[in-house]
C-alpha cells in the first residue's frame, strides 16, 4: 500500500487559523467533558463519602486492566436536556479490558441523582447492551441506582425501547451466551433488582449494595411490614438464604477484584478472522487533523489528508481514484485492521453512488470492516441527475450497504446532511459504533437551507395575504428559525440525545475505530445478503 | 494485573502492563520497562532495567519473593487484591448457626460464656445419617445452645447464637 | 584406648563439621535426629542416624539418659558433644563415665570448677592470674551490696551461674545499685535457677580476646594463639577473627602464655578456651574458660592448619598432642561470620522460615560450616544460627575482602538472614581500622542497619516479573489493547 502524499501546508495562514478555531472548541468540549465526569453538587458526594462509596470513575479503574484503554460511549449524553442536571444521563457505558478479556461496561453514577434512571439514561444504556448484542460482548453492570427518576416516568417505562428492552437484551444476551456480570454497589430496586438477577453472575457489595423489588418503605406501605435494608436485600441474606446474589463482597476493592476473578472464568472468544497488518503509526502527525479541517464547515476538504492522519502508515491503497471522485474509496489498516474506507469529498453523484455499492460489495466480498468518513451535503439534485437515475444509484448504494454483512463504523467528520447521511451509514443503518467530531452537523439539510425554506413558506404565505414584507421583515421570521436550526443540527444536539455514540476529539478517532472494530470481531461475519438492486 | 507488595515494612500497590515492547511495571508513581530473563545458576536471572542489566537471585513461595541482589537479601511481601477474604460482617446471619436440615444434637463442645476461635466446632449433629460439625462463623463468646444433646430440632431452628460483637 | 565409633551428640554445623573429621580419621559416626527435625546437612554424612524423642527437640538433646542410651545402642566407645546442649555438663561426664563410653572433653571436676564462674575466678586469682576487681556474693551475702560500691562504678553484675550474657546488668551510678542487683538476682534465678550475683568493675570500651589452648591431660599445654571477638550484638559473638588487630607481639604473647598457664594450672585435657576482657589500656582480665570446642574454633584452625575436632579425638583416645607450642604459628588472617537467621533491623528477632534457595559461596581461602540444607525449615526451635562462614587471607585487609565477597556470594532465600548486616559491618570504617570493642555493634547500630542504595525499583520490577499469574494476566490482554495503554477519551 502506498503512503499517502499530504499536500498540507503546516505553515499557511489557512492551516494555522483552522488550527485556532478547532483547538478553542477542543477545550471548549474537554471542558464539558470534565464536568460532565467530576463536577458534582457538594452535597451529593458528601453523601457517597457518606454511604461508603466510591465513585463511578474510581469503580472503573478498580475494574479495567490497567494500563488499558477505555472507549466511553455519549460521554456528553443529556448535556442539552432536563436543564443539564443530569451529566452524563447518570451512567457511564464504554468498551474495556478486563482480564484481558474486551467487555462492554454499564456503571450508574450514583454521584447524579442517586443513579436514577431518566429517559436518556434508559436509551444510553440500552444502545450499550445493542452493542454487547451485536459485537457478542460480555457485559459488567456496576449497579447504584435509585431506580426510574418518577417525574418523568412515562419517557423512561412504557414504550418498546425504553426500561424493559434493558431488561430484555439482558435476556438476549443470556441467550447467546455472552455472559453477564453485576456488581451491586447500592440499592437495586424493582426493576434495577433485575438487573443483578438477570445477569449470570453477580457480586454484592456487603453494607451498601442490596437488591429488592420493593424497599423497606414500600413494603410497609404495602403490607405494614417493617423491616431493615440489609434484612430485606442485603448481602447476607441474598448469598446465603434466597440465592440471589451470588458472591458476598467485605469492600469496594474486594468486590472489583472478585468481579475481576469471575471474568478470568470466562471463556475466551473465538474472534472472527478479518485481513490484518503488523501495527504501525500514521506516518502524519493526528493533530493536523485540527489545521485540516477548515473553521468554515462550507469550505471543502480532501479527505484523504484526513484518512492519512487515522490509519496505518499513512497507506492507503485507492480504489477507482479517477472515477465517482466526489467519493474516496480504498483500503487501509487501523491499528492492524484492515478496513474498506468510505469517504465523502463532495456530493454524491451517480458514479460516486455506484461506485460505493461496488465497493461495499468488494469489501463483503473480502471480509473487510467498513468505515465510512462523513462530509456530506447529499445527493446531486437537478433535472439532468435525475433523469441519470441518480434516486435509482443512490438506492443502489443504500441496498448494498443495508445488506452488508461485514461491521461498518462511522466517523461524522463535518456535515451530515439528508439522504447522504442514509448513504454514508447513519445512525439508522445499524453501524456498530457511530462518532462525530465536534464541529460536525447532522441534519435533513444545511441550516441556512433549512431556515430559508421555512422562512420561505412563512413568506409566500404572508404575500398570498398581500402582504408585502421589508427585509427587516423577513430576517425577523428567519433569524428565529435560522437560530434554532442550527442549534439544533450540532454536534451537542445529536450527542445529548444519543444520536451518536459521542463526540471524539479527531485525534481520537483512531483509537475509537480500533476498539469498536477489534470488539466488532467478537461476532461471527456472516454472508451478506443484498436485496433487489434497481438497476 | 495489580499486586500490593511490601518490602521491609512498607507497602507499594504496583501493577504490570505492557507496551508490546516489553512490560511496564508502575509503581510509586513512576513507569518502570523492565525484562526478566533467566541466566546460569540456581535462580539466576538477568533483570534489564533502565538500561541496566542487573544479576540476581530470585525464587518465589506463595506469599513472598525472595532476592539476592548485590550481595543482599530481601524478602518481598507479595498480596494479590483479588486473594482478600470476605470478612465477617456485622450482620445478624453472622451470630447465628442455623439448622441446615433438621436433625438430633449429637454432642455440644462449647456452651454459654464460652469463647470461640473462627471455625471451632460448637456441635455436632447427626442428620441424613450424617454426622456434620458446625463450627463458628467468627471469634466470639458463645450465648446460647438451644439443644442439648439427643434432642430433635427443625430445619433453620437456631442451634447456637454468639454475643454481639462489641463495637 | 582408640575409638572406633563415634557418637555426635549435637546437631546442625558443629555435627557436621565433627562428622567430617571423625571420617576423615576412619571412624563411624552416628548422629541423633529428633522427629521434627529435618534432614540436615550431618544427617547426610554420618554413617547412622539415632532417633532420638522429648517433647521439643532441645529437650530431647538435654536428654542425658536417652544420649546415652542411644550411644549404648549404636555401640559408640564415644560421644562428642559439640558446643551447647551437653558440652559443659558434668553429670552428662559421669553418666558416659558410667556407661563406659569416653567423653570427648575434659574431666568433670574442670568442668564443675570452670563452670562455676565464682570458683573459676576464685581459682585463677589464687594463682597469681589476672582478674577485675570484684565482689562475690558467696564470701559474705550480707555485706555484698556494700563491697559492690567499694568495687567502683561502672560496675557489672553477673549471675554466678550465669554465661552467654544472660542475666548481666552494667549498673553507672550508686542510686540505682539495689534495685538493679534485685533484677538481676530475679533474672539469674529464671535463666538458672541460682540467684547468687557477683559484681565486678566494668571495663569501659573492653575488647573480647580469647586464647585456644589443648592440653593432654597429662600436665602438657600449648596454646594454639589467640582469637578477637569483640563484634557482639546482645553479648553473643557474630564475627571473630585471628589474629586480634589489637595486640602486638609481646601483649600477644603475655596473653596466650596466661592462658595456657590457666590450662596447665587444672592439668586441661582437650580443647578450651580461656576467655579474657582487654581494656583499651592493654590490660586482660580472666573473664572464663570455656571446657569445649568453640563455635569460633575454624578462625584458629585457618591460621594455625590444626584440625581441632581431630586434636580432640587424638587427645580423647590417649593420644597426645600433635605440635610442640614452637610449631603452632599463625600464618595470615582469618574471620568467621555467623549466619544467622535473624533480622538485624529488627533488634535481631528470630527469622523463621523454609530456606528456599541455597548457594554456599566457593573459592580459595573460603571456608563455610553449615548445618541447613535448600529445603530446611528454620524454626525457632534452635539457636538462630545456620551456619558459618569462614576465610582465610595473607593479611587482615585481604581476609576482609575476601570476607565481604564470600558473604555477599553467600544466598540464602526464604529466610531472613543476617548476610547484609555482617556485611555492613565488615564495610565499617571502624571495624577496617581494627577499632572496636564489645559495644561496637550497639553504638553503630543506625549505620550498621541503615537501609542501602534504594533499590526499590528493581526489586519491584523482579517481584512483578517473577509472578507468573501477573504476567499471564498481562499476556492475556490483546496486543493492541496493550499497546494502546490506559487510553481514554
Amino acid at each position: 500500500m502506498r503512503q499517502i502524499q499530504s499536500r498540507i501546508d503546516v505553515t499557511a495562514g489557512e492551516y494555522r487559523e483552522n488550527y485556532v478555531a478547532m483547538t478553542r472548541r477542543l477545550k471548549e468540549f474537554h471542558a464539558h467533558q470534565h464536568a460532565a465526569r467530576y463536577e458534582r453538587p457538594r452535597r451529593d458526594l458528601d453523601r457517597l463519602a457518606r454511604q461508603n462509596k466510591l465513585s463511578v470513575r474510581e469503580r472503573l479503574e478498580l475494574l479495567l486492566d490497567p494500563g488499558t484503554p477505555f472507549l466511553e460511549f455519549s460521554t456528553l449524553a443529556a448535556c442539552r436536556a432536563y436543564d443539564r442536571t443530569v451529566p452524563g444521563a447518570g451512567v457511564v457505558t464504554g468498551i474495556g479490558i478486563v482480564q484481558g478479556r474486551e467487555v462492554a461496561i454499564h456503571a450508574n453514577d450514583a454521584s447524579v441523582k442517586g443513579g436514577a434512571w431518566y429517559p436518556l439514561t434508559v436509551k444510553k444504556i440500552v444502545r450499550l447492551l445493542d452493542i454487547a448484542i451485536e459485537n457478542r460482548l460480555p457485559v459488567v453492570h456496576i449497579c447504584d441506582s435509585a431506580g426510574g427518576f418518577l417525574p418523568l416516568q412515562h419517557g423512561v417505562f412504557p414504550d418498546r425501547y425504553l426500561g424493559g428492552r434493558v431488561f430484555r437484551n439482558q435476556t438476549i444476551l443470556s441467550r447467546m451466551n455472552v455472559p453477564q456480570l453485576a456488581i451491586v454497589g447500592g440499592h437495586c430496586t424493582a426493576g434495577g433488582a433485575y438487573v443483578p438477577a438477570l445477569s449470570d453472575y453477580n457480586i454484592i457489595i456487603e453494607g451498601s449494595g442490596a437488591i429488592f423489588l420493593g424497599g423497606p418503605p414500600l413494603v410497609k406501605a404495602a403490607t405494614g411490614e417493617e423491616v431493615g435494608v440489609q434484612e430485606l436485600g442485603g448481602a447476607i441474606m441474598h448469598t446465603s438464604v434466597s440465592g440471589t446474589g451470588d458472591y458476598r463482597a467485605a469492600s469496594e476493592t474486594h468486590a472489583f477484584a472478585l468481579a475481576r476473578e469471575v471474568v478470568s472464568q470466562w471463556k475466551q472468544p473465538q474472534k472472527a478472522v478479518i485481513a490484518t497488518a503488523p501495527i504501525e503509526e500514521p506516518f502524519y502527525d493526528p493533530r493536523e487533523l485540527y489545521g485540516i479541517i477548515p473553521k468554515d464547515r462550507k469550505t471543502q476538504f480532501d479527505m484523504r489528508e484526513v484518512i492519512a492522519r487515522i490509519v496505518d502508515g499513512s497507506r492507503f491503497h485507492e480504489y477507482q481514484p479517477d472515477y465517482g471522485t466526489s467519493l474516496v474509496c480504498g483500503f487501509a489498516h487501523i491499528w492492524g485492521f484492515k478496513v474498506g474506507i468510505l469517504a465523502n469529498n463532495g456530493v454524491l453523484f451517480n458514479d460516486s453512488s455506484l461506485k460505493a455499492a461496488h465497493f461495499i460489495q468488494l469489501c463483503n466480498q473480502n471480509r473487510t470492516p467498513l468505515v465510512f468518513f462523513q462530509n456530506i451535503t447529499g445527493f446531486m439534485v437537478g433535472r439532468q441527475y435525475e433523469e441519470r437515475g441518480i434516486t435509482k444509484d443512490g438506492a443502489k448504494m443504500l441496498m448494498a450497504q443495508g445488506g452488508s454483512a461485514v461491521p461498518k463504523f462511522t466517523v461524522i467528520a463535518n456535515a451530515s446532511y439528508g439522504a447522504g447521511n442514509y448513504g454514508m451509514c447513519g445512525r439508522a443503518w445499524d453501524g456498530r459504533t457511530l462518532f462525530m467530531w465536534p464541529q460536525a452537523e447532522i441534519g435533513v439539510m444545511g441550516a441556512e437551507q433549512a431556515a430559508n425554506t421555512m422562512a420561505d413558506v412563512k413568506i409566500r404565505q404572508l404575500q398570498r395575504e398581500g402582504k408585502e414584507l421589508t427585509d427587516a421583515e423577513i430576517a425577523a421570521i428567519r433569524d428565529p428559525v435560522l437560530e434554532r436550526y442550527k442549534r439544533d443540527v450540532e454536534a451537542y444536539t445529536s450527542t445529548s440525545e444519543i444520536w451518536d455514540d459521542g463526540i471524539l476529539d479527531p485525534v481520537d478517532t483512531r483509537n475509537a475505530l480500533a476498539i469498536s472494530i477489534s470488539a466488532a470481531l467478537n461476532a461471527p461475519i456472516g454472508d451478506p445478503h443484498y436485496g433487489v438492486f434497481r438497476m | 494485573m495489580r499486586r500490593l507488595l511490601e518490602i521491609r515494612g512498607e507497602e507499594f500497590p504496583i501493577w504490570l502492563a505492557h507496551t508490546g515492547k516489553g512490560y511496564v511495571v508502575h509503581a510509586r508513581g513512576r513507569a518502570v520497562h523492565c525484562s526478566l530473563t533467566r541466566s546460569h545458576g540456581k535462580g539466576a536471572f538477568l533483570l534489564e532495567l533502565d538500561g541496566r542489566s542487573i544479576p540476581l537471585r530470585l525464587t518465589v513461595s506463595k506469599t513472598a519473593t525472595f532476592i539476592h541482589l548485590y550481595g543482599r537479601a530481601y524478602e518481598i511481601g507479595r498480596t494479590d487484591p483479588a486473594d482478600q477474604q470476605v470478612e465477617g460482617g456485622t450482620g445478624t446471619g453472622q451470630d447465628k448457626i442455623l439448622a441446615p436440615m433438621p436433625g438430633v444434637v449429637v454432642s455440644v463442645a462449647a456452651g454459654p460464656g464460652d469463647r470461640v476461635g473462627k471455625g471451632q466446632t460448637i456441635l455436632v449433629i447427626e442428620s441424613m445419617k450424617l454426622e456434620t460439625t458446625l463450627s463458628a462463623p467468627r471469634d466470639g463468646v458463645v450465648a446460647e445452645v438451644p439443644f442439648a444433646p439427643g434432642e430433635g430440632f427443625g430445619l433453620k431452628d437456631i442451634l447456637a447464637r454468639l454475643a454481639p460483637e462489641e463495637e | 584406648m582408640p575409638i572406633h565409633k563415634l557418637l555426635v551428640a549435637n546437631r546442625g554445623e558443629i555435627a557436621a563439621r565433627i562428622v567430617r573429621t571423625a571420617r576423615a580419621r576412619g571412624l563411624a559416626v552416628a548422629v541423633l535426629r529428633h522427629r521434627n527435625e529435618l534432614t540436615g546437612s550431618a544427617h547426610l554424612i554420618a554413617d547412622e542416624v539415632v532417633e532420638v524423642e522429648g517433647p521439643t527437640p532441645v529437650a530431647a538433646y538435654l536428654d542425658i539418659d536417652q544420649i546415652v542410651a542411644a550411644a549404648r545402642r549404636v555401640c559408640a566407645d564415644a560421644v562428642h558433644p559439640g558446643y551447647g546442649f551437653l558440652a559443659e555438663n558434668a553429670a552428662f561426664v559421669r553418666a558416659l563415665d558410667a556407661a563406659g563410653i569416653m567423653f570427648v572433653g575434659p574431666t568433670e571436676d574442670v568442668i564443675d570448677l570452670m563452670g562455676d564462674k565464682v570458683r573459676a575466678r576464685a581459682f585463677v586469682a589464687e594463682r597469681g592470674f589476672p582478674v577485675a576487681p570484684a565482689a562475690i556474693e558467696d564470701d559474705d551475702p550480707t555485706n555484698f551490696v556494700e563491697r559492690a560500691r567499694v568495687v567502683g562504678f561502672p560496675l557489672l553484675i553477673k549471675p554466678s551461674a550465669g554465661g552467654g550474657g544472660k542475666g548481666m546488668r552494667v549498673v553507672r551510678e550508686d542510686a540505682s545499685l539495689e534495685a538493679e542487683i534485685e533484677t538481676a538476682r530475679r533474672e539469674g534465678k529464671r535463666y538458672f535457677g541460682d540467684g547468687r550475683l557477683f559484681a565486678e568493675r566494668y571495663i569501659e570500651r573492653p575488647r573480647h580476646i580469647e586464647v585456644q589452648v589443648v592440653g593432654d591431660g597429662r600436665g602438657n599445654v600449648v596454646h594454639c594463639w589467640e582469637r578477637e571477638c569483640s563484634i557482639q550484638r546482645r553479648f553473643q559473638k557474630i564475627i571473630e577473627e585471628t589474629p586480634s588487630p589489637a595486640l602486638n607481639p609481646e601483649q600477644r604473647a603475655e596473653i596466650c602464655k596466661t592462658a595456657a598457664g590457666i590450662a596447665r594450672a587444672v592439668n586441661y585435657r582437650g580443647a578450651g578456651t580461656v576467655e579474657f576482657i582487654y581494656a583499651p589500656d592493654g590490660a586482660f582480665y580472666f573473664l572464663e574458660m570455656n571446657t569445649r570446642l568453640q563455635v569460633e574454633h575454624p578462625v584458629t584452625e585457618m591460621v594455625t592448619g590444626i584440625d581441632l575436632v581431630a586434636e580432640q579425638l587424638r587427645i580423647a583416645a590417649g593420644g597426645g598432642l600433635s605440635h610442640a607450642q614452637a610449631e603452632i604459628r599463625q600464618t595470615g588472617h582469618a574471620i568467621e561470620l555467623r549466619i544467622c537467621a535473624e533480622d538485624a533491623s529488627a533488634d535481631f528477632r528470630p527469622a523463621i522460615g523454609e530456606v528456599l534457595l541455597m548457594e554456599e559461596p566457593q573459592g580459595p581461602g573460603v571456608r563455610v560450616d553449615s548445618g541447613i540444607l535448600e529445603g530446611s525449615k528454620v524454626t525457632t526451635d534452635f539457636d538462630p544460627m545456620l551456619a558459618k562462614l569462614i576465610v582465610h587471607g595473607p593479611d587482615r585487609a585481604a581476609a576482609i575482602a575476601r570476607a565481604r565477597a564470600a558473604v555477599q556470594d553467600y544466598v540464602i532465600l526464604g529466610v531472613t538472614t543476617n548476610t547484609g548486616y555482617l556485611d555492613a559491618i565488615l564495610a565499617h570504617p571502624r571495624f577496617l581500622a581494627g577499632d572496636v570493642s564489645t559495644g561496637f555493634l550497639a553504638e553503630e547500630a543506625p549505620v550498621l542497619t541503615a537501609p542501602g542504595d534504594d533499590v526499590t525499583d528493581i526489586l519491584l520490577a523482579a517481584a512483578a516479573l517473577s509472578d507468573v499469574r501477573l504476567v499471564r494476566a498481562v499476556d492475556e490482554i490483546p496486543e493492541m489493547h496493550r499497546l494502546m495503554g490506559a487510553w481514554r477519551n
